[in-house]
């Protein structure tokens, strides 16, 4: 690790910008494009990442010393597991919320974001940073996937539907449907990632290449 | 070389032992409120199976209980009550073999005719198998079918792309319609006797 832990509020930060893990680390992109089609389930989704992201960070830096480097890869997708079925049987109790995020929830286990944070930061960071981490690589990865949302539920539906209650309705009929399906995933990252590409362009001093250690 | 192997295994076993008592309680603590739900969204589907022919569902164990050993896939069965309390049919909750689990109520009048399908969970492919197992316009296809088999392909038609959960819900219903005749024939039998 580079920087050396002075304020971890950076590495909160840095998973919401620097590292985004959709955005830039380009992981955990197979959950985000599907559950991307309505804001409500991405909201449970985000939280339901973040609660893994944030406690298996936590544990795994806590137990750090303790797993021999061997075996390492099975006992962070033990803890990770563990805490991805704890979200999934209480969302269980929920039936409308679980049924609209079915499988995308115990998919979780197999999300690299999870997997690579704890292998590439918690298991060789202090608790609070390892919190800090996860907390932010959550966030990063929650505020992509609300962003898409909005995007194709609003432009997809025509309206943007809360807990039952429209907050926006366009009040047009005849929408591009295709954003609320899979193609519409992969058209809403790309532009995405076109517009983020754009703007680091732009802020960049003209004449200078990417050499910028930001 | 041993110990090694020994200490990994060891630390391995304690990190499971761990997760699986954090698991255990979790599980504990939900479990009834699971249970509950579970009965719930099956009450509902039987309503909305029995609704065509105006009865009112009402759970019924024992019946449950004595077709259950030969019927092991049967979750649920609800009597189809008229406004004077008499059974008019019958709503089966069933599981089936799609591309994975289908649960599906499946409603059955006094002659052995589908009322209607509706189906509680599956755990079909998400965008493909599971929008066929929520189309209404395929599982409208079903109402009026019985009590011989459904025949797919030829009674009702099987969504392209889907087949696997268009014959797990044909198999649901013809499960429900052969458990229509158990309960018939066993019926006939006890007024004989």
């Amino acid at each position: 690790m580079r920087d050396r832990g002075k304020g971890a509020g950076r590495e909160l930060t840095k998973g919401i910008v620097r590292t985004n893990p959709l955005l830039v680390l380009m992981v955990g992109l197979c959950s985000a494009l599907a559950i991307s089609t309505r804001v409500e389930s991405c909201i449970f989704m985000g939280a339901a990442v973040i609660f893994v992201t944030v406690c298996s960070n936590v544990i795994i830096s806590l137990i750090r010393g303790f797993i021999p480097d061997q075996i390492r890869i099975p006992i962070f997708i033990v803890v990770i597991a563990s805490f991805v079925t704890i979200v999934d049987l209480t969302l269980k109790t929920q039936p409308a919320i679980y049924e609209r995020l079915g499988v995308w929830i115990p998919l979780i286990v197999v999300n690299c974001l999870i997997l690579a944070r704890a292998e590439g930061f918690a298991s060789g960071s202090g608790v609070y940073r390892s919190f800090m981490d996860g907390l932010g690589i959550g966030l990063g990865y929650t505020v992509v996937i609300l962003i898409m949302s909005v995007f194709r539920e609003l432009f997809g539906t025509g309206k943007i539907v809360l807990f039952n209650t429209t907050l926006i309705d366009l009040k047009v009929d005849a929408m591009p449907k295709i954003l609320i399906m899979f193609p519409g995933a992969f058209i809403t990252f790309a532009l995405l990632l076109a517009c983020l590409q754009w703007y680091q362009d732009r802020r960049k001093p003209k004449g200078k290449g990417a050499a910028g250690n930001e | 070389m041993l110990r090694t192997i020994i200490n990994l295994g060891l630390r391995l076993t304690l990190v499971c032992l761990v997760a699986a008592v954090a698991l255990g309680f979790t599980y504990s603590l939900v479990e009834k409120r699971i249970d509950e739900q579970e009965r719930k969204q099956r009450e509902e589907a039987g309503q909305e199976v029995l609704s065509s022919i105006g009865a009112a569902p009402e759970e019924d164990p024992e019946l449950l209980d004595s077709l259950q050993e030969e019927f092991p896939d049967l979750t649920g069965v609800f009597d189809g009550l008229d406004g004077t309390g008499n059974t008019v049919g019958y709503a089966f909750v069933v599981r089936s073999k799609g591309y994975n689990f289908i649960t599906m109520a499946v409603g059955v009048d006094s002659g052995g005719a589908v009322t209607g399908i509706e189906v509680v969970t599956n755990e079909e492919t998400p965008g493909l198998g599971s929008v066929v197992a929520e189309d209404p316009a395929f599982l409208e296809q079903f109402n009026g079918e019985g009590p011989e088999p459904v025949m797919l392909g030829v009674d009702v038609d099987a969504v392209s792309g889907a087949t696997f959960t268009s014959k797990g819900i044909a198999d649901g219903v013809n499960a429900a319609l052969e458990i229509w005749e158990h309960i018939g024939k066993r019926r006939q039998v006890r007024d004989e006797g």
